[in-house]
């Protein structure tokens, strides 16, 4: 609607018998909006109005699947959610010596217990994590522990497989790119596990996975003797997120590599015969011709796969259920197994906001506008 | 004028696409019923759940002509099928017109609904167990019939008793040194061999397990039928602190990992010396093709302090939706699969626990699974979970539950502090006082 109207009001200005353009500039302007109209009531009864609908349920403590009468609460959902609480942990004296009490086993000071210091009134706070600065101790509290891994954990879950996926999807990309035997089949056979259900490979690697020499990775692992007794992978918490990245690595390598063909392919040859003309070696035109010429593909692609990551639902619920928790899976938690509809709207609004920030972040960081 | 017409032309395009929409639906469903009334049931498909139903879900459309019954296969975990069946309530679907639903449900989910008693229920209802029948009733309605009920049972292989010259054991203390000399023995041959197994994983079974250790320990109920926490009590810290020394020990880490199926499929496949599970195990690992056939017999659960086992109180009603087209014959379908035929098909041919108490002495059902009538103390004396007690809640107290065992489990935190944390959480929880 902008641009048609942009384009009439300059129209307007420029010509000389302004009444009568700009009549016609109206009715231009009237045209396009009547034109739009029909998309525009499409688009806001089937996404804004869902959306408003959750914004305002954030603000009750409606219950799922329930007739229980629905209270307005204001802002209750997203201090439940947000509020984090920091503070120092003293050491605990030993009353009897008058000094600081260490633990015989590890040699370590002893500190006051977090159940013990974090507020309780008006809403509980529990651990999320310790950490030390400048020789104190800390602990960070939260009334929503979970919540707040969640965040963790997708953050993290994202940075990191969204970085493995545009590495190994470039070098996969430049090697189907380049001239070789089969090498049509090679570019369908790359694309397979993109094309298995998320679900279906996410209950494979639950297999594979598996704590026992039932999985193939304790088989291995065993076999090459690393290990003396089988891993249990989603349910330690060392192995639970790395486990989820090589997941989503394998899955969605290929879409990157997808994306990134397509915009190697469209590079013109005659640039690299150029180049080579003038002695650039391998690696030089792969940094200054190739990487800037891919740039708009790179941005694309890591536009889809971050907002993509913040939303992983699927495999985190499907290996981990309620042991660990991406926002998503978080969201459907409260929602289904907590029955908190609020609650989990509220989730899903910061949800919305954070993917917002990201897309926006993208946008003004790497100058997509512009191009 | 004209562009308030065209607005109005607009607005009566959206409306009749709209209703077209809607109408398209009805118009399915027309063609659909065909003169047949079909009526859906959502049931389980642990072992052999979904056969079963589905058999008797043939002999009912065989018997009553024009009606035709479907059997809708549901997740096996409870609170994916929770989840699922919340879905159809939020919507007030009509789609399913049975559902199978769990001992702990009742009080939660009773608006969504029918009051069996108004569908000739009042009949039958004398034939059950008394006391799960109460647990159906709300506010004087009968919103499930009992199906099948449940109690936690030891599984061990008798092949492997005699072979060490070891008894079933008593107490847990007891089944930790079996199976750690069970172990110890077999993994010469067999590297994948532990010695128990259970239900580990953070979910409702997990609640079931840890209730049973900690019920046989004298340590109480989590809380009281009164509605006092007592979960923060020292033996209940310390059988749950003890259970964590199995992990990695005569159970495999990825015992915390493992709800009832797969646990089982550790048994199943002779690769453990007792295992935690429902009486449904018996039928499954009874089956011909089954390696541990007739190899194996079950008793009550090992006892603690209060020198006597516990057996967590689960099982399945069947409840007719609020929402049905046709309440009528959908409760007759569940009457019928409820009743004592029904139930002694799915005893005979499942394993699945009759709550009709005359089954208990019906010679083919005792001839299928022995242990009914061996074992029948330990149905009638199961523990039940605080469901009633905390409803609306239990839910929430449940969850609370299993995250703080699991976390002692998984080497977190020692029962100790879980069980102070948990105490004041279900303090803000639920607005009951502590011990």
């Amino acid at each position: 609607m902008t641009s048609n109207h942009d384009n009439a009001s300059s129209k307007s200005k420029v010509s000389s018998p302004k009444v009568k353009m700009s009549n016609l500039a109206k009715r231009e302007e009237r045209l396009a909006f009547r034109l739009l109209l029909p998309a525009l009531l499409i688009i806001a009864i089937i996404a804004f109005y869902p959306l408003a609908q959750v914004f305002y349920t954030s603000f009750t403590d409606r219950v799922f699947a329930s007739g229980q009468e629905t209270n307005f609460i204001g802002f209750d959902n997203y201090q439940q959610l947000l509020s984090v609480h920091i503070t120092t942990l003293d050491p605990v004296i030993d009353e009897a010596t008058g000094e600081i009490m260490i633990d015989p086993e590890t040699g370590q000071k002893v500190y006051e217990r977090p159940l013990d210091v974090l507020p309780r009134e008006p809403s509980r706070y529990r651990e999320f994590n310790q950490f030390s600065l400048f020789g104190n101790r800390y602990v960070v509290g939260a009334t929503d522990p979970s919540f707040i891994q969640s965040v963790s954990n997708t953050i993290t879950f994202t940075v990191v497989s969204v970085f493995l996926e545009l590495v190994l999807g470039l070098a996969i990309a430049l090697v189907v790119n380049s001239k070789f035997r089969f090498r049509g089949s090679m570019r369908a056979a790359m694309l397979v596990p993109w094309a298995v259900i998320t679900v279906v490979s996410a209950r494979m690697w639950e297999w594979m996975l598996a704590p026992s020499r039932i999985g193939m990775f304790n088989a291995l692992f065993d076999w090459m003797g690393v290990i003396d007794s089988p891993i249990a992978f989603l349910a330690s918490g060392t192995y639970q997120l790395p486990a989820m990245i090589a997941v989503d690595v394998w899955k969605t390598t290929p879409f990157m590599a997808l994306l990134l063909l397509a915009g190697l392919q469209i590079m013109p040859e005659d640039i690299f015969e150029a180049a080579e003309i003038d002695g650039a070696g391998k690696i030089r035109q792969f940094i200054t011709i190739t990487l800037p010429l891919l740039k708009p593909a790179i941005v694309v692609a890591l536009i889809f796969r971050t907002l993509d990551a913040l939303r992983v639902f699927d495999i985190f619920q499907v290996m981990l259920g309620q042991s660990q928790y991406s926002m998503a899976s978080y969201n459907y938690f409260q929602l289904i197994g907590n029955r908190n509809m609020g609650l989990a709207s509220a989730i899903g609004v910061i949800i919305f906001i954070l993917i917002f920030l990201f897309a926006i972040s993208y946008i003004k960081m790497l100058g997509v506008d512009q191009e | 004028m004209l562009k308030r017409k065209w607005l109005l032309g607009v607005a009566l395009l959206l409306v009749l696409s709209l209703v077209l929409a809607a109408g398209c639906g009805e118009a399915e469903e027309v063609v659909d019923d065909d003169d047949e009334i079909v009526i859906t049931v959502a049931a389980g498909a642990v072992g052999m759940e979904l056969e079963l139903t589905r058999d008797l879900a043939e002999m009912y459309s065989a018997e009553n002509e024009g009606v035709r019954v479907e059997v809708l296969d549901t997740p096996d975990m409870v609170e994916d099928r929770l989840g699922l069946y919340l879905q159809f309530f939020e919507a007030g679907s009509s789609e399913v017109d049975v559902y199978q639903i769990d001992v702990i449900w009742p009080g939660d989910l009773a608006e969504h609904f029918v009051d069996l008693y108004e569908h000739g229920a009042d009949e039958v209802a004398g034939d059950h167990f008394p006391a799960i029948v109460e647990n159906n009733t709300v506010d004087g309605r009968l919103v499930g019939i009992p199906w099948f009920t449940d109690a936690g049972l030891l599984y061990y292989r008798t092949d492997l008793l005699e072979k060490y010259d070891l008894d079933p054991p008593a107490t847990w203390d007891d089944l930790e040194e079996a199976a750690q000399i069970i172990q110890d023995g077999e993994r010469a041959e067999n590297p994948d061999f532990w010695g128990f197994v259970w239900q580990g994983r953070a979910y409702e079974g997990l609640t079931c397990d840890a209730l049973e250790w900690i019920a046989s320990n004298d340590g109480g109920t989590i809380i009281s039928p009164e509605g006092v926490i007592t979960i923060n009590n020292p033996n209940a810290i310390e059988i749950v602190d003890q259970a964590a020394g199995w992990v990695g020990t005569i159970s495999p880490d990825g015992v915390t990992t493992m709800a009832e199926e797969e646990s089982r499929a550790v048994w199943h496949a002779g690769n453990a010396a007792f295992m935690r599970n429902w009486p449904y195990a018996y039928a499954t690992s009874q089956a011909d093709d089954s390696p541990v056939k007739d190899l194996f017999d079950v008793s009550p659960l090992p006892a603690g302090r209060s020198g006597a086992g516990a057996a967590t109180l689960g099982g399945w009603q069947l409840a007719v939706s609020q929402y049905s087209e046709n309440p009528e014959i959908a409760a007759d379908v569940a009457l019928y699969m409820a009743s004592y035929e029904g139930q002694k098909y799915r005893a005979v041919e499942g394993t699945f626990n009759p709550t009709i108490m005359d089954l208990y002495e019906d010679a083919e059902v005792l001839e299928a699974a022995p242990f009914f009538g061996s074992l029948y103390d330990v149905f009638i004396n199961a523990v039940a979970r605080p469901s009633t007690v905390t409803a609306p809640q239990y839910s929430a107290v449940s969850e609370l539950f299993y995250n703080a065992v699991y976390d002692v489990l998984i080497g977190d935190t020692n029962a100790a502090d879980a069980f102070e944390e948990l105490e004041i959480d279900l303090m803000d929880l639920t607005g009951f006082d502590a011990e």
